[in-house]
């Protein structure tokens, strides 16, 4: 199977999760509320209702994103440097991903259910783990660019073979 | 000092204003071609393009717009920025590369020209070009009614200038806006960028401080305020919800490389290999600076919920409001200059992807040719676009950051599929390109123009781009694809 495919597929299990929840009925205040005193504010009101019709479909839609971008990042790799050591990176780059949103969403329900959350760094902990877990999950592809750069990104047979071809182009060769 | 707090911040702008022409007299000198114009002569360094290219994804809609979103409606909107990180990733490992290439291979000048030499298809150019134009307009309408309202905030505070409409804000910012684009074309704006990056990476970690110490109790007491309050707000998915908070991550973390005015600047670098240091540096400039969006938004949300502040009358002022009550007066007047350079960093990559799209693409892919004269007719073209973007904004009644999302969502939708892979995968046809960037204007377009409200505040930019990724790759897959040029193929194996 080819890299495009799976990504069709994903994108197909997106879209089959977003219909579920557009399909689903709203409840009454499934994008808050206005505050009834403070004009152009709107507060959230009660976060377990607004689930009640989806129930977990954010948690999987999530998971479905996130494997779509990992598969989305392999295809800009030329096949023939995608190895071993690249999946094994992208795997346990998509791995901490993972880990993190289940730690956001599991942390968010359980605020849900409690009305109780802890602070992290003055925040409330699920979301310490959105606003630092989050980037912080995907930042590690962007050190992986800058460090494996030259193995994977612009291996230096590939700059070679390109300065080859504009050599070429500007030699006069044909292009189309 | 305080009793100067508005003539501090008042010269701030101004000088910064003065810097901006200075730069634009100075560029209008090494711009004497098209090339020059449009993509600088491919001949920038790496930390010029990379505070290029950050500077122009956080603009306006991030530095006004964002801290009014959160003000509004608690952490929501921080799903469009902590999905920079993915975004970034997306542009450079699916575009950076390959896009540098064909540019050399082919000299283009504009993401139509990327798409033409990936596709053959005049249709196709002409299409991205007509996206180009409509989510520029959309999007630079954005970045003109922000200035605005932060220019009328400084002068509305002063005796003189108490009583300023928005219009005079309008003419005046966007006079000095056009002055240094129309002048300098984009080297002018990448210079620009390059000052205006540092200012907001500073303004970005000075605010976050500021907004620290604003409460003795820090961020924590901001917390413990807001979970009192309504709790929601605070908590990852705001008051907007899950779904609209993942869609909006989905449409900005894998649109971002869809941006023309991004991906052009991925044009510009003098070698391939300065992408190692680009996407880094391009990276962490954005987080810091953004940090302005969260925590100005969410300490005045805390300010009025707590009762220390008097309610804002718009969320746009978020930002304006806690710069002049809460900031030391230098640290303002730094971060007024911050918010004009973030505005005006993205503004002028508009202008000048939409003036290239106007005289150069559309004429290229109508007749063949672009027009004689290029470089006379970008200039007036960036004039035309400013006008007409300053009457949208004047007429638009949105917020600042919703009208950002609708021009993002319009660009994302249409070229993501086209571009982030169209580039990766031989298989795409033109067709299946036309159709995907049609299929997405039809969808952002109707939901705007009828007001559809999609259920669980679902951004429709998402909705447009997942279909149009969708009608991309499901119809290449029911086509034959054509023989690629060679220079392309070759490209796409590297």
């Amino acid at each position: 199977m080819k890299l495009i495919h799976v990504v069709f597929g994903l994108l197909l299990v997106v879209a089959g999760i977003t219909g579920y929840v557009l399909l689903s009925v709203p409840p009454e205040n499934a994008v808050g509320l206005a505050h009834p005193t403070i004009a152009g504010m709107r507060l959230g009101g009660d976060g377990l209702a607004r689930l009640g019709s989806i129930g977990d479909a954010p948690f999987y839609f999530q998971i479905a994103v996130i494997l779509l971008a990992t598969f989305m990042l392999a295809m800009g790799v030329a096949p023939k440097r995608r190895t071993r050591g690249f999946w094994l990176f992208l795997a346990g780059g998509a791995l901490i991903a993972f880990i993190v949103w289940a730690s956001l969403y599991l942390g968010y329900k359980h605020y849900l259910l409690t009305g109780e959350t802890g602070l992290f760094f003055g925040v409330p902990v699920p979301t310490a783990w959105m606003l630092g877990g989050v980037w912080g999950s995907f930042a590690l592809f962007d050190i992986f660019y800058a460090v494996a750069f030259r193995r994977y990104f612009l291996h230096p047979d590939d700059e070679r073979d390109f300065e080859a071809l504009v050599a070429e182009m500007k030699a006069g060769g044909e292009a189309n | 000092m305080e009793e100067y707090r508005q003539t501090i911040i008042l010269g701030a702008v101004m000088a910064y204003m003065v810097m901006c022409i200075g730069v634009g007299i100075w560029a209008m000198r090494r711009t004497k071609s098209a090339g020059d114009f449009f993509v600088a002569g491919r001949g920038l360094g790496p930390i010029v393009v990379s505070l290029a290219v950050f500077s122009s994804t956080l603009s306006g809609f991030g530095f006004v717009g964002g801290p009014g979103l959160v003000y509004a409606t608690g952490m929501s909107s921080m799903w469009m920025a902590i999905c920079s990180a993915l975004g970034y990733a997306t542009g450079f490992y699916l575009v950076a590369k390959r896009i540098r290439m064909v540019a050399e291979v082919r000299d283009t000048m504009s993401m139509p020209d990327v798409v033409y030499a990936r596709y053959g298809s005049q249709f196709a150019r002409l299409l991205t070009a007509v996206t180009i134009i409509l989510g520029v307009l959309g999007y630079l309408a954005t970045q003109i009614l922000a200035m605005a309202l932060v220019l009328q905030s400084i002068l509305s505070a002063t005796a003189m200038f108490a009583d300023i409409s928005l219009l005079a804000c309008v003419v005046v910012s966007s006079a000095v806006l056009i002055f240094y684009c129309v002048t300098g074309g984009i080297i002018a704006s990448v210079y620009t960028d390059v000052v205006q990056g540092l200012m907001m990476i500073v303004a970005g970690a000075l605010v976050v401080i500021t907004a620290a110490h604003v409460f003795d109790g820090g961020f924590a007491e901001v917390s413990n305020i807001l979970l009192k309050a309504d709790g929601e707000d605070v908590m990852p998915f705001g008051t907007v919800g899950a779904m609209a908070s993942l869609a909006w991550f989905f449409m900005f973390g894998l649109g971002l490389a869809g941006q023309p005015h991004v991906a052009t600047k991925m044009m510009m670098n003098r070698k391939l290999s300065d992408n190692r240091l680009i996407l880094p540096v391009a990276v962490f400039g954005y987080a810091i600076a953004a940090m302005l969006w969260v925590s100005v938004g969410i300490v005045m949300r805390a300010l009025v919920l707590g009762d220390v502040a008097m309610p804002l009358s718009a969320p746009d002022e978020a930002a304006p409001v806690f710069l002049s009550t809460y900031a030391h007066p230098l640290l303002a007047g730094i971060v007024f200059a911050g918010l004009f350079a973030a505005i005006m960093s993205t503004a002028d990559s508009f202008l000048n992807i939409g003036a290239a799209a106007i005289i150069h693409d559309i004429p290229k892919a109508v007749r063949g040719r672009s027009l004689d004269n290029e470089l006379m007719w970008a200039r007036i073209a960036t004039i035309g676009i400013s006008v007409l973007s300053a009457i949208i904004a004047l007429g638009s009644d949105q917020l600042v950051a919703l009208l950002g999302a609708f021009g993002w969502g319009t660009f994302a939708a249409a070229l993501v599929p086209v571009v982030i892979i169209g580039l990766n995968w031989k298989g795409a046809t033109a067709r299946a390109a036309c159709a995907a960037i049609i299929v997405s204007l039809a969808i952002n377009f109707a939901v705007q123009i009828w007001g559809i409200k999609v259920p669980y505040g679902i951004s429709s930019g998402f909705l447009a781009m997942l279909t149009s990724m969708i009608v991309f790759i499901g119809w290449s897959f029911l086509e034959k694809p054509k023989d690629l040029p060679r220079d392309i193929d070759r490209i796409m194996d590297l």
